[in-house]
């Protein structure tokens, strides 16, 4: 603790100077006294808990929403009504296991979200890295921007300027057209729907990997560069070991998000490349039966939680969270 | 060190590639938005801002923006203290059940957002206040606010704790040790993260679907509405207003509190 | 029900004869006394499909209905299948629901009677008189009106087949169009044809649909595009597909903007199908009072004849003339004749049907 006072910023130096301001000392006194009246010292271990119950409170919302949910997933529907039976069955959850559309669907969401993820990642720590160790600040904000702009345009209209791009008419074939090739069929397709998923999860996968790269001294890497290592394995053994947090962080959030997608698939795919989510959807919809989409997002809520356990058992939770208050 | 150049080379080929990815879409739908024609087509036929006029005209639009504007804020408002005291609970207090609780704050994530959707317009409705505003505000904030917690996260993990134990040592009372070091430590963290908060609840379309109505429909709804009936150019104007917004929004942060806050994690 | 409700509805049924008294007098546009004992709401809320549907609505028959009674209408363009649960949740929640009146597919239209959630229409004036297409078929009443046909036809860009039109539903099968062929995204308008085209016949529906199913399945090796209505009209305007079986009125609309697209009935007949309105319960009383009023407009002559000639689709007014670019055309069926080219699955068939139907287009197309 010897050196502490070196370490205090000014953050402290500013609450000193506040003494001179005795009416704020008193606002300031007074709240603490209240404070201390409300959650007294004796409640002091459980302030991390208080601290998390409005958050907590936030997403029990989307607890009753499943509450729900599971309850119509245990109902066959009646046709005869178009209500779900009064009984209770697993009528829902064998035709979902038994089905083959909806176990090629699943899998094809799983296989394209690891596959999104994966694209993403390699895209997104190059971005990450260089608007990190950017020497010029013009060169880091004009990253930053590029980075938050298409942010602002939700993921319909993106997928739509993609339509236009990569339509029959569109943009690349004119061009391609323009050299004297037939065009290509490039859109309603499953790299279409990848494509799409890429330039959506980009700028989370730099947000989420920005902070663990920040986190690596440069030092570190100068080190292992001027003992010889080529900058490649410099950038293999160490960069990305010690922006694993970053790493963690943004492909749980990737996965996640792709494999609950719904719209990319929906404008991208043609109607012939859905992901589970559009399977929930038409089961809710257009066959009107609550019961098996139900039976649907149950399993596929499942499914995403286990990833996120195992992800977060093996390797922590990353830039997500904070490393010490785990251990 | 004749790396560095190589070095260089892949990884700003790489950005390069990047950054035609992200404002390809963003660069076409502006470009379309000022077409002369009724199709939505790049290189645009002409030039006009007629698109915009009629948009301009459009009571409808403006009703939807406001709205958008304002379930966009509460989003924001009830995010902020929400996802910050979250963030820092997580961080700076021994909890139990961690990696349980994260898991559980992840559930917007892992919950499709049909799901979401449904399942808060059947609660919302059971409790008699579908069919207002602030409900959707609130609904656009529960299914973003791991976003809001990990930005906050991330400065929190950068802010030295010794700094909080010595404002502690020194004698400041638990409120004020908060408020003085720890609040002004995460807030590149917190602004950060309403700003996201802020943009994805300005752009969220299907959990909006379930919790408006033709009355107070959303301008991302009425949007996703329009599309699957007919594409015409004022879609393209109508994002292009989008766009607008967000330059704005991002040049404002850059002069109130700089860009760069986000990225010095120490 | 309980006494006050009754009374309710019963001084509602006065209003309703006085109202058409005036309405067959001709006055539509003194509103004044009759109408005057339900108050009027700011606005009702119609949803609808957008597009050239949409517009043909707002012109055929909200604007008179708005010039009519100073209501404005307000149309609501969430897909139908959307709006389905909103509504159903609101009924069974007992709260107001999000529409007033229901523009929809028949037979989503009897699956939300079924479940109980529509207003009966059977006190309509302007009922008596409508062809018979428009009483909804196995239901008790009126819990929806019928207010025109529609025929799913085989569309077609004319300069994909210099030969003439297709004469087979086979065509979908033509290696030359790989890719460029297009569905309904859950095989609606087609289901019926595919079992005949599959070289079953009309008796096997719908208890032997594998002829069907096999044909579905050798089109999937052609790619086939699976969406709705308003993609249609975008495909064939940017070039994407060549051949769909769609609502005509897509069709027509993206021949309207100047695509070169005609439509065609292959022998083996294509599905005619119909939409109609209907009101939710659980509406203000006023408020259903004038939702009932508003399809009552919809079903006079002159909203009948507006409407469906945008539309271009034939009417359940009896004796409306075609517009000049339907007559005697293939989709715009008036006489019996034209019924025997078309194939018309009664409502509790495809009600019952359907979503299994559904199921196993899409297994078959994402498996």
């Amino acid at each position: 603790m010897s050196g502490f006072n070196d370490r205090v910023g000014t953050p402290l130096a500013s609450a000193k100077q506040s003494s001179q301001f005795p009416v704020r000392w008193r606002i300031l006194d007074a709240a603490e006294r209240i404070a201390a009246l409300i959650w007294p010292r004796s409640l002091y271990p459980y302030t991390g808990y208080l601290l998390l119950v409005p958050a907590l409170l936030l997403v029990f919302v989307l607890v009753i929403g499943l509450v729900y949910i599971g309850g119509y997933s245990l109902h066959e529907l009646d046709l005869s009504n178009y209500r779900l039976k009064e009984s209770f069955s697993l009528t829902n959850y064998y035709t979902a296991f038994t089905s083959a559309t909806y176990r090629t669907v699943l899998l094809r969401s799983i296989y394209a979200s690891l596959l999104v993820t994966v694209i993403t990642i390699f895209l997104a720590f190059p971005y990450a890295y260089l608007m990190v160790r950017a020497r010029r600040a013009m060169t880091r904000k004009f990253l930053l921007i590029s980075l938050f702009l298409p942010f602002f345009i939700g993921q319909i209209v993106r997928a739509y300027g993609w339509l236009i791009i990569l339509g029959k008419e569109g943009l690349l074939n004119n061009i391609i057209g323009f050299f004297g090739f037939s065009p290509l069929k490039l859109i309603y397709n499953y790299p279409a729907v990848i494509l799409g998923l890429v330039q959506y999860m980009l700028p989370f996968g730099v947000l989420l990997l920005a902070p663990a790269i920040t986190a690596i001294s440069r030092d570190v890497e100068l080190a292992s560069e001027s003992l010889g290592a080529h900058w490649c394995r410099t950038f293999i053994h160490i960069v990305l070991p010690l922006a694993k947090p970053g790493l963690v962080g943004s492909s749980v959030v990737i996965f996640t998000l792709t494999l609950t997608d719904f719209a990319m698939p929906e404008i991208l795919g043609g109607g012939t490349t859905d992901f589970i989510a559009n399977s929930i959807y038409d089961g809710f919809f257009q066959l009107s039966n609550s019961g098996l989409g139900a039976a649907l997002s149950m399993i596929l809520v499942t499914l995403g939680t286990a990833f996120v356990v195992v992800i977060f058992s093996i390797a922590g939770t990353g830039t997500l969270g904070f490393s010490k208050g785990a251990e | 060190m004749s790396g560095s150049r190589s070095k260089a080379t892949v990884l700003w080929a790489i950005v390069w590639f990047d950054l035609i990815l992200l404002s390809l879409p963003t660069i076409i739908i502006f470009g379309a938005s000022f077409t002369t024609g009724d199709i939505v087509q790049f290189p645009p036929e002409g030039f006009s801002l007629k698109w915009y006029s009629k948009l301009w005209l459009l009571d409808d639009f403006k009703a939807a923006f406001f709205r958008t504007f304002y379930v966009s804020l509460i989003c924001t408002a009830v995010s902020i203290p929400a996802g910050t005291l979250a963030a820092i609970a997580l961080s700076r207090y021994r909890i139990r059940f961690y990696t349980g609780l994260q898991v559980y704050l992840l559930l917007p994530f892992t919950i499709p957002l049909v799901v979401s959707g449904l399942g808060m317009m059947i609660f919302f409705g059971e409790i008699r206040i579908l069919g207002q505003l602030w409900p959707v505000g609130i609904g656009l904030c529960i299914i973003n606010l791991p976003f809001m917690i990990w930005a906050v996260s991330a400065s929190v993990n950068g802010l030295d704790d010794q700094l909080e134990n010595a404002a502690a040592n020194c004698g400041a009372p638990p409120l004020q040790a908060f408020l003085t070091v720890t609040l002004p430590g995460v807030m590149p963290g917190v602004i950060t993260g309403a700003l996201l908060m802020f943009i994805l609840a300005f752009n969220e379309f299907l959990v909006s679907l379930f919790l408006t109505d033709a009355r107070i429909v959303t301008l991302p709804v009425s949007i996703y509405n329009s599309i699957r009936s007919v594409i015409t150019p004022d879609l393209a104007a109508v994002s292009a207003v989008y766009i607008i917004i967000a330059f704005i929004a991002v040049l404002l942060l850059d002069k109130l509190v700089g860009l760069e806050l986000f990225l010095k994690s120490k | 029900m309980n006494d006050k409700q009754r009374n309710n509805l019963n001084l509602t049924r006065r209003d309703f004869l006085a109202t058409s008294a005036i309405l067959a007098g001709g006055v539509m546009l003194a509103p004044g006394l009759a109408w005057a004992a339900q108050k009027k709401p700011k606005e009702i809320i119609v949803r609808a499909w957008g597009g050239s549907w949409g517009e043909a609505l707002k012109a055929g028959v909200a604007d008179g209905f708005s010039k009519a009674t100073g209501i404005k209408v307000r149309l609501d363009f969430t897909e139908d299948n959307e709006i389905k649960p909103k509504i159903w949740a609101a009924v069974d929640q007992g709260r107001v629901p999000p529409i007033h009146v229901n523009w929809d597919t028949t037979t989503n239209a009897t699956i939300s009677a079924l479940r109980g959630v529509t207003v009966d229409l059977s006190d309509l004036s302007n009922l008596k008189g409508l062809l018979p297409l428009a009483k909804p078929v196995g239901l008790e009443g009126y819990p929806l009106v019928n207010t025109y046909a529609y025929v799913y036809v085989c569309a077609y860009r004319t300069e994909a087949f210099p030969e003439g039109p297709p004469k087979s539903w086979n065509v979908l099968l033509d290696p030359k169009f790989k890719g460029r062929v297009a569905l309904y995204d859950d095989g609606i308008g087609f289901n019926p044809i595919s079992v005949i085209v599959g070289g079953g016949s009309f008796a096997d529906i719908p208890d032997n649909m594998e002829p069907g199913y096999e044909f579905y399945r050798k089109l999937k090796a052609n790619k086939p595009l699976l969406g709705e209505d308003a993609d249609f009209t975008t495909w064939f305007q940017k070039g994407e597909i060549d051949l769909a079986c769609t609502i005509s009125v897509n069709a027509r609309a993206a021949k309207q903007s100047g695509i070169d697209v005609a439509w065609t009935v292959p022998k083996e007949g294509c599905k005619v199908d119909t939409d109609g309105l209907w009101v939710p319960k659980g509406l203000p009383a006023n408020e259903e009072y004038w939702a009932k009023e508003f399809i009552n407009f919809a079903l006079t002559r002159d909203a009948q004849q507006k409407w469906c000639s945008m539309l271009g689709l034939p009417p359940v007014f009896p004796g409306i003339d075609p517009p000049a670019d339907l007559v005697g055309d293939v989709s715009y069926p008036t006489k019996p004749e034209d019924f025997e080219k078309l194939i018309r699955v009664p409502s509790k068939i495809l009600v019952e049907n359907q979503p299994k139907w559904f199921a196993k287009f899409n297994e078959i197309f994402q498996g």
